[in-house]
């Protein structure tokens, strides 16, 4: 719009100009003929004195040879027509004239300037030592069209000139803003394209990260199938069992946090963002840290003691850390020193952030360090200078992902052979303090509301519903187990009193079945178990009326969020 | 002896006024009044500033009043231009102009004698000595000679216009 509006206002810019330049040239070609005029007539003047001056002693001795030298010396000028002598009495004495002359007076009684018909007529006394002795008289030459037009046409050609190259000027400037609007137009198409192929780069990393996943992934199922594969063969002995149910359990878990990651890389992942105590959370990480970095690195702790909450999530953050002490490792392979330091700060006129109070958490390395050119894409996912399989290139995007979703930012300062020094600043959470976000009391009050509950669950997948079912069991619900929608609709008139739907079903999906489930049973507490890494899509599909737990789950974390449901509706 | 000489003078100029028409005569007198616009004096030759310019006849004045009717209210510069009549032309006689027809008291040669040197502009025709300015027939027009050598000798400036009107410049 803005863009158009320029249009109308240049044509008029364009019109007045003409004007102006069109007034000022007609202007000026009359200044220019008065002045023409003006010297022509003076020209005719000195003429007609110079003739006054030269003819004097030949009038006064009437010699008409001399007189008729003098006029003639005076007609050489092409601008005089006709000159004559006149005697004191006004007889005329002498005359020359061209043919085209105007008649001259056959009598002259005076001096007299006047002009006729273009020409200037002058005349003038002959004046010698104060005696008159008679007149003169010269006629100028009429101008001819010719010699009008050429002293105008320079004028004239100036002026068309001027008004072509305003045209031109002003059509040129049209087409520079139309050339300019299409420039941007093309800018942004391609600023669009720009974009669009970045997230299918990201696509297609992702796609061959899935390949390094995969892999990852059937380790893990090969140790848990190990696992259950030596429990079927040793069922009868119970240590045995133990100790390969908890490695089962152990790759699950991995296999869990290699998910975590991956969703909280993509950000999709709902965090669970708490009032949480970094210097408490990295206190708690002390074991785990030691072991990730082993005997050769010297782990230093340096937190504050402010008890400034930060909002984050717990796991994330941990995340962030162990991911921030891995990279320091494999950056420190002849061992050193790793400093985790946690400190408040208060931040103004930052460049990124909103001035503020901070929680600055640095892990600081003494190793190799790193150059600028991999430094400045240190936070961007899926870059590593790991060998193939031996990083994702997520690490730091997750730490920046954490340090983002907290109110703050993550920088990275390092120098080759300087060592690195990772900082996270998060944000200072504002309104409650940071606590046990979870009141106990409420999980211990739990099993007398639990007791004998009866549970609708509904899994597409018998295994998943087997073992459900037994845990559940084994914590004393009641199970109704449905292998579909339909079958979870029929079953509602057996009065379930919570209901654990997955979300994934062939046919009619968790959030129809839920929805159909509530119409029958509208106080009906409803948990639904999701693998889906957009948990928010899918409280969105469920107005927000049901919890949502993350597959795969624990069971015992399941009838934790079972009990502490079902007392809260009660 | 001398009255011979003043009988043949005077039958000389006789029959030179005799001979000449009156419309030379008249052109002449013309001529002596048109002389003076186109000379310049030195300013001891006038009296004051405003004193007239004299314009003599010496000897017979053949011009019978025409150069009094020539000169009649004429002003050359701030002078007004009047006609007198000497018998004898010396220094004294307070002529600017002075046409030299001679007489039987003082021939045209004795006259130039008498004012050589003084700022006079000495006219003369005919076929007697020159003056500074000479009046001759050319076909049936009076032209004149000019004689700038003795009007430098006289102290008078006389115009290039006129100098150049003349039928002959002496140096």
């Amino acid at each position: 719009m803005s863009q158009r509006d320029p249009e109308p206002r240049r044509v008029a810019l364009l019109w007045i100009s003409a004007l102006v330049l069109v007034v000022a040239s007609v202007g000026l070609a009359f200044r220019e003929e008065a002045a023409h005029q003006g010297e022509a007539r003076q020209q005719a003047e000195a003429q007609t004195e110079v003739l006054a001056g030269s003819v004097s002693a030949a009038l006064s001795f009437d010699d008409e040879t001399a007189m008729r030298q003098d006029l003639s010396a005076l007609m050489r000028n092409p601008q005089v027509s006709a000159a004559a002598i006149y005697g004191t009495d006004g007889r005329q004495l002498a005359l020359m004239a061209r043919p085209d002359a105007g008649p001259a007076p056959a009598r002259l009684a005076g001096p007299e300037d006047m002009q006729a018909n273009g020409r200037d007529l002058v005349a003038r006394p002959v004046v010698e030592q104060g005696s008159r002795l008679g007149f003169v008289y010269v006629q100028t030459a009429r101008e001819d069209l010719s010699a009008f037009v050429a002293r105008h046409t320079g004028l004239v050609i100036l002026t068309l000139l001027a008004l072509m190259l305003l045209t031109f000027m002003t059509s040129t400037a049209a087409r520079l803003a139309t050339a300019n609007l299409r420039l941007n137009e093309e800018i942004e198409a391609r600023a669009a394209a720009e974009d669009a192929l970045r997230q299918s780069q990201k696509l297609e990393a992702l796609g061959q990260l899935t390949g390094g996943i995969a892999h990852d992934f059937n380790n893990l199922l090969q140790a848990i199938r190990g696992a259950f594969e030596l429990i079927l063969g040793k069922a009868a002995d119970e240590k045995v069992v133990r100790r390969w149910a908890r490695n089962g359990l152990e790759a699950s878990d991995r296999g869990a946090s290699l998910t975590r990651q991956l969703l909280a890389f993509s950000r999709q992942q709902k965090l669970e963002l708490k009032p949480l105590i970094v210097a408490d959370t990295l206190a708690g990480m002390g074991d785990m840290l030691a072991r990730t970095l082993g005997p050769k690195i010297e782990l230093v702790f340096d937190l504050d003691e402010e008890r400034v909450p930060v909002m984050s999530d717990a796991t994330q953050l941990e995340l962030a850390v162990m991911n921030m002490a891995v990279n320091a490792r494999d950056a420190m392979p002849g061992g050193g020193r790793l400093t985790v330091r946690s400190r408040k700060v208060a931040l103004s006129g930052d460049a990124v952030l909103p001035s503020g109070s901070y929680i600055e958490l640095q892990v600081i390395d003494t190793g190799e360090g790193m150059p600028l050119h991999v430094m400045r894409r240190a936070f961007d996912p899926f870059y590593t200078t790991k060998a193939l399989g031996k990083g994702t290139g997520l690490g730091l995007a997750q730490v920046y992902g954490v340090a983002r979703q907290a109110g703050g930012d993550a920088r990275i300062a390092s120098a080759p052979g300087a060592g690195t020094t990772v900082t996270l600043m998060l944000s200072e959470a504002s309104g409650e303090a940071a606590g046990p976000a979870e009141a106990p009391e409420a999980a211990a009050a739990a099993p007398s509301v639990a007791a004998g509950a009866t549970v609708l669950l509904v899994d597409d997948d018998e295994a998943v519903r087997v073992v459900v079912r037994g845990g559940l069991e084994a914590r004393g619900f009641k199970v109704l187990d449905a292998n579909g929608g339909e079958a979870a609709l029929q079953l509602a008139a057996r009065g379930p009193q919570i209901a654990v739907i997955d979300y994934a079903m062939p046919g009619m999906d968790g959030a129809q079945t839920a929805e159909r489930l509530r119409r029958a049973l509208p106080q009906l507490p409803i948990i639904l178990a999701s693998g889906h890494p957009d948990t928010a899509a899918v409280e969105r599909a469920l107005g927000g009326s049901a919890t949502i737990v993350r597959k795969p789950f624990d069971i015992a974390k399941l009838a934790e969020t079972l009990t502490t449901m079902l007392a809260r509706s009660a | 002896m001398r009255r011979l000489g003043a009988a043949l003078a005077a039958g000389l100029f006789a029959g030179g006024a005799q001979a000449a028409p009156p419309l030379e005569l008249a052109v002449k007198a013309a001529y002596i009044a048109k002389f003076a616009p186109f000379v310049v004096w030195p300013s001891s030759a006038f009296a004051g500033p405003r004193a007239p310019l004299v314009v003599c006849v010496q000897g017979d004045d053949p011009f019978d009043g025409m150069l009094e009717r020539m000169a009649a209210g004429q002003n050359v510069g701030a002078h007004p231009l009047v006609v007198r009549r000497v018998a004898r032309l010396d220094p004294e006689s307070g002529c600017q102009i002075a046409y030299l027809a001679g007489s039987a008291a003082q021939s045209p040669a004795a006259a130039l004698k008498a004012v050589e040197g003084q700022p006079v502009l000495t006219v003369t025709d005919g076929d007697s000595s020159r003056g500074i300015v000479h009046l001759v027939l050319v076909g049936d027009r009076v032209r004149f000679l000019i004689d700038a050598g003795k009007a430098g000798q006289s102290r008078l400036g006389i115009s290039s216009k006129l100098l150049a009107l003349a039928a002959e410049v002496k140096r």
